[in-house]
């Protein structure tokens, strides 16, 4: 598989709606929900707590499926992908930032950016996870367990981890939400100078207006609706 | 990639030892299989032991013992010898005595040794010598080289016998006895037809062939024959034996059972803390296949540790149990087989998979959206299937302990639907509790908001508690009635000496003697004859199954005796006892041998004694306390019955102390009769007993400590999780005293519904073990009613205040800002 050219649509969601069904009856989160994303292109959803946005992050991740509508993702409808496919397909073009980092608290920041090429059973997994870790300016911090860093550091070395497979696509859900602005405001320094060194499509959501103003498009998830804002 | 996730596991299987949930997780592994197996080896050691200890007694794996010499030939790495025993007299100068002699075949015995003075013999008298017990040098005024006269031929008495296996049944075996060569037999030309002989065929070999060959003589076995091995004929410890190593099972089956319920909470602890981990992995690319691979080899790296370590601390913990009780067993005790100290090891592997499969195939489910958001694992009909199979593996297991499968999953059933009732029970009565004590006190509505709110852990805990303590407590008190059962088989008054073949016209001076030395022991009359007839039909033309016809009472003579009242040590089960003399012959039939012939009250038993026939009713059915030392009879006359018949007299006495002299006395007054002393078998089997019960309070201990293991695991667990509540509480305004107050008090009731249930649970248990495995009369522990819910509830506010960690007011924020 050949990878999408500049200009592509990298992931799509047409006519996608999303009900859930709980014990206070249905929830239906949103209807005829409409997206498009560009290679390289970076997003920001933001909107109210609740509103659906890490729901819709995952929907477009193929974590979780619409209820009604057709998502693409890197070329693929994922509805017609079984659970496997979906995996595979994530293994190799998605990433994810998370807001509270996840790294594995026994292993050292080398050994956690070091993981996802191990488990792609990458030969020379070690130079590239240093690399990686010197991207993101911790190369001194190598050894380091996360519990011996602090939150921004353990959020840099989150984002070594998911850049080091060189994804299509990245996914983060909130990702400066437990770190102070200053720090949130370096992390987000290092984010999209990779970004664009990598040409990396980026689809993040944040409450950090600062954050949101550094994308080049800005989607707002509000009652269900979906709508373009500028900055 | 299958290569990177077995790295990973490797890696994360070290790594993870810095996480407690891992390290309790091992540390519950470690101890199950250290335990399970100290235990199987242990009880491995023990039985073989035994059994060496039983064919020294038996001179041999096997006996064959007939009434007819048969020679049976032998093959491959079986060996085999022939021994002939029977009564006759002997003579020196104008003395002569009645001996038990054994003409025996070269090499005898063919297990454990004969003991001579002097002690260099060769493996079996040389012809034209004899070897004869001290009594009969005594008896006879006999010095080591002198002759005696035997039939036809004469034996120099070349060594005094000091002990020798072997020494035939019943009280063929109390007479003096001397050994002589089989191939000096037909020249003394006391055979002769119609004299009573038994002839043995004794057989040793390695453990596999010695059974195929039990099993094949078994099914050979002819009317007059009968078979004595290892595995059925225990010496007369054989009962206590017995149950001590039905004890040692319940032991291991209950160390398994806590083994499992342990791994089970440390691996749901594992588990939950897995969750987010297993999302991140699938998140970096892993697919959910690997990663009950990576789990799966992750459980196998653990397991090889503990197994390890397990295995070595089970090995030598056990050398040190065998150092400390073995000076008894026969040395030196036989090392255990490969298969008891691999069990361990095995069934930690399995209980693992058992446990662990179910668990983390429901993990190997999650999906990175737990990353975005708290979900809750799914749970379909696959991972459902997946437990039940657990189950059923783990019923399994069990059966292996208890040798039958039924048995397990009923039990594993009742336990499961027992744990269920008994923690919705507790729960039940510690909201009651909390109710009632609501407006008694400051924090009377907080405690019951808690209890409320924790229901689901305080059914899970008071669930695995009760479980917990009742298992103890069963182990305890069944120990305790075991030793009570032991303790009372030999009481202080216990006969140590039997006098057997005493005329008729002896029997009143002897009285006499007896009452002039404060003594009155019962004596009685000894007939032998033989069942001929049951109901007027021969007894070969009754219909019996082969189990019944095998009864030893069926195949040969009988002593028959008659008296007026009920021994001691008789207990009667149905019918009634005669009182004077009645008209027509009544019997009293032992329960066992009545099963056996099939007969019950009001049937008519025939019979043959000498060249007589008697036919008699049974008028009950009685128990008999075999390992009583005192005459025991099969069937008993009424009087009258046999009043024309000839017969001799036995009884059985105490002599301590001072009393001893009167041994003498009596053998110088009455020199026809047998004095048999049996002190020392007596003090043999105390000793024994004695070392029994030191073994069964080390067992016990390490239970006790696995179990307290437990206790510890599940509150630290408990109290972590609620330091984040804690703190909250604190920072709303209660003082770190009263939230240390709420918790402790939560604990004591909590233990004390606990303890309370266990001490019904453990009384039903062991009503059931008393009745059904160790045969043993039933009894209530009322101590244990008292003791048992003060001492749960100090256990749980006891370790509870050990672990619970004081928080102050900043680590109240920072657990709070963390969250
Ligand atoms: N599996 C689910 N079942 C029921 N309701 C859900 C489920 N997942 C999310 N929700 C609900 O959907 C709404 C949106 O959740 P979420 O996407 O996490 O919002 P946001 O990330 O914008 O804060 C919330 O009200 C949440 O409770
Ligand atoms: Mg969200």
């Amino acid at each position: 598989m050949d990878s999408p050219k500049p200009d592509q649509v990298v992931v799509s969601a047409h006519a996608v709606s999303k009900k859930f069904h709980t014990q206070g009856g249905e929830l239906q989160l949103f209807e005829n929900l409409n997206l498009e994303v560009r290679r390289g292109e970076s997003l920001a959803i933001i909107g109210p707590s609740g509103a659906g946005k890490s729901t819709l992050l995952s929907m477009l991740a193929g974590l979780d499926q619409p209820s009604t509508g057709m998502i693409r993702l890197a070329g693929s409808n994922l509805a017609e992908l079984d659970e496997t496919a979906r995996a595979r397909l994530r293994a190799r073009s998605v990433s994810f930032v998370f807001q509270s980092f996840h790294l594995l608290p026994e292993l050292s920041a080398l050994d956690n950016v070091r993981l996802p090429l191990e488990i792609r059973g990458e030969a020379d997994s070690e130079q590239q996870a240093q690399h990686w870790l010197s991207q993101v300016g911790l190369a001194s911090r190598a050894e380091h367990l996360p519990g011996q860093l602090s939150g921004g550091e353990q959020q840099r070395v989150a984002i070594a981890r998911a850049f080091a497979t060189r994804p299509d696509i990245l996914f983060a859900d909130e990702p400066t939400g437990n770190l102070d602005s200053e720090t949130g405001a370096s992390i987000v320094d290092q984010l999209f100078g990779l970004n664009a060194q990598q040409q990396t499509t980026l689809i993040l959501i944040t409450h950090d207006s600062q954050l949101a103003s550094r994308c080049s498009r800005r989607l707002q998830l509000r009652q269900g609706q979906l709508l373009e804002t500028t900055a | 990639m299958s290569q990177a996730v077995l790295r990973l596991a490797r890696q994360q299987a070290f790594s993870s030892l810095r996480s407690p949930e891992w390290r309790a997780l091992l540390a519950a592994l470690l101890v199950a299989i250290t335990l399970i197996s100290l235990l199987t080896q242990l009880g491995d050691r023990l039985e073989q032991s035994l059994n060496r200890r039983t064919a020294e007694l038996l001179g041999a794996d096997l006996v064959l013992r007939a009434e007819e010499p048969a020679v049976l030939a032998t093959q491959g790495a079986i060996r085999s010898s022939r021994v002939a025993q029977f009564p006759t007299m002997i003579e020196a100068g104008d003395e002569m005595m009645l001996v038990s002699v054994r003409a025996v075949t070269d090499p005898y015995p063919l297990r454990g040794a004969i003991v001579t003075e002097p002690a260099q013999h060769p493996d079996i008298p040389e012809p034209g010598t004899a070897w004869a017990e001290p009594r009969i040098f005594e008896m006879l005024q006999l010095e080591p080289g002198d002759t005696v006269q035997l039939g036809y031929s004469k034996f120099r008495l070349s060594h005094r016998l000091m002990s020798s296996p072997d020494r035939g049944s019943g009280f063929r075996s109390f007479s003096p006895g001397l050994i002589m060569r089989s191939d000096a037999l037909e020249a003394t030309g006391v055979i002769a037809p119609g004299s009573r002989v038994e002839y043995r065929q004794l057989f040793a070999g390695p453990a596999g062939a010695v059974a195929t060959l039990e099993e094949q003589l078994r099914e050979n076995l002819g009317p007059d024959e009968r078979l004595y091995s290892l595995s059925a004929d225990q010496p007369m410890t054989g009962r206590a034996l017995r149950n001590a190593e039905l004890y040692l099972r319940l032991s291991a089956l209950f160390a398994l059972l806590l083994g499992a319920l342990t791994i089970t909470l440390s691996l749901r602890r594992y588990n939950a803390a897995q969750h987010s981990r297993a999302a991140l992995l699938l998140s970096l690319g892993l697919e959910n296949r690997q990663l009950l691979l990576l789990y799966g080899y992750q459980l196998l790296f653990g397991w090889i540790i503990c197994a390890l370590l397990g295995t070595a601390l089970g090995f030598g913990l056990q050398q040190l149990l065998v150092q400390l009780i073995g000076d008894l067993l026969p040395q030196p005790v036989p090392q255990a087989g490969i298969a008891a100290m691999s069990s361990g090891a095995l069934i930690g592997l399995l209980l693992l998979t058992t446990l662990g499969l179910p668990a983390f195939y429901r993990l190997s489910q999650v999906s990175v959206v737990a990353l975005f958001r708290e979900t809750s694992l799914p749970s379909n009909i696959r991972s459902r299937l997946i437990q039940l199979l657990g189950f059923g593996l783990l019923a399994g297991l069990m059966s292996v302990y208890i040798e039958s499968l039924t048995l397990a999953l009923l039990l594993l059933g009742a336990l499961t639907l027992s744990g269920l009732v008994v923690g919705w029970l507790a729960q039940a009565l510690l909201q009651r509790l909390a109710e009632g004590f609501r407006h008694r006190m400051r924090l009377g509505s907080l405690l019951l908001l808690r209890i409320r709110q924790q229901r689901k852990w305080h059914r899970l805990q008071a669930a695995t508690m009760t479980l917990l303590l009742t298992m103890l407590a069963t182990l305890i008190i069944a120990r305790g009635d075991m030793l009570q059962q032991w303790r009372t088989q030999f009481p202080p008054d216990t006969p140590n000496y039997f006098l057997i073949n005493i005329q008729p016209w002896e029997k009143e001076p002897l009285d006499q003697l007896f009452a002039s030395n404060d003594l009155s022991p019962a004596l009685y009359p000894m007939i032998r004859g033989r069942i001929s007839s049951l109901n007027d039909t021969p007894l070969a033309e009754v219909t019996l199954s082969t189990e019944q016809r095998r009864h030893n009472a069926l195949r040969r003579e009988l002593n028959l005796t008659w008296t007026e009242q009920m021994p001691d040590n008789n207990s009667l089960l149905s019918g009634s006892w005669w009182q004077g003399t009645p008209s027509e012959p009544l019997i009293s039939v032992e329960q066992d041998l009545a099963a056996a012939m099939g007969v019950d009250i009001g049937d008519r038993v025939s019979f043959q004694i000498g060249s007589q026939l008697i036919q008699a009713e049974v008028s009950n059915i009685r128990a008999v306390q075999w390992e009583s030392f005192t005459p025991n009879f099969y069937v008993i006359f009424s009087p009258g019955a046999l009043d024309n018949l000839p017969a001799t007299y036995i009884t059985a006495l105490r002599l301590d102390g001072e009393q001893r002299t009167l041994a003498r006395t009596l053998l110088q007054q009455f020199p026809t009769l047998t004095l048999i002393d049996i002190d020392q078998l007596l003090n043999q089997a105390q000793a024994l007993i004695e070392k029994l019960v030191d073994s069964s309070s080390m067992i016990l201990a390490l239970t006790l400590l696995a179990g307290l293991l437990l206790l510890v695991v599940t509150l630290m667990q408990e109290l972590e999780r609620r330091r984040y509540e804690s703190a909250l509480l604190q920072t709303l305004g209660a003082t770190p005293g009263q939230s240390r107050q709420l918790d402790l008090l939560e604990l004591l009731w909590l233990g004390l519904i606990c303890g309370g249930l266990a001490a019904v649970a453990s009384e039903a248990i062991l009503w059931l073990i008393s009745a059904r495995v160790l045969q043993i009369p039933l009894t209530l522990h009322p101590l244990s009613w008292l003791l048992l819910p003060p001492l749960s509830a100090l256990l749980f506010t006891g370790i509870g205040a050990l672990i619970r960690k004081p928080l102050d007011q900043a680590r109240c924020y920072s657990l709070l800002k963390a969250n």
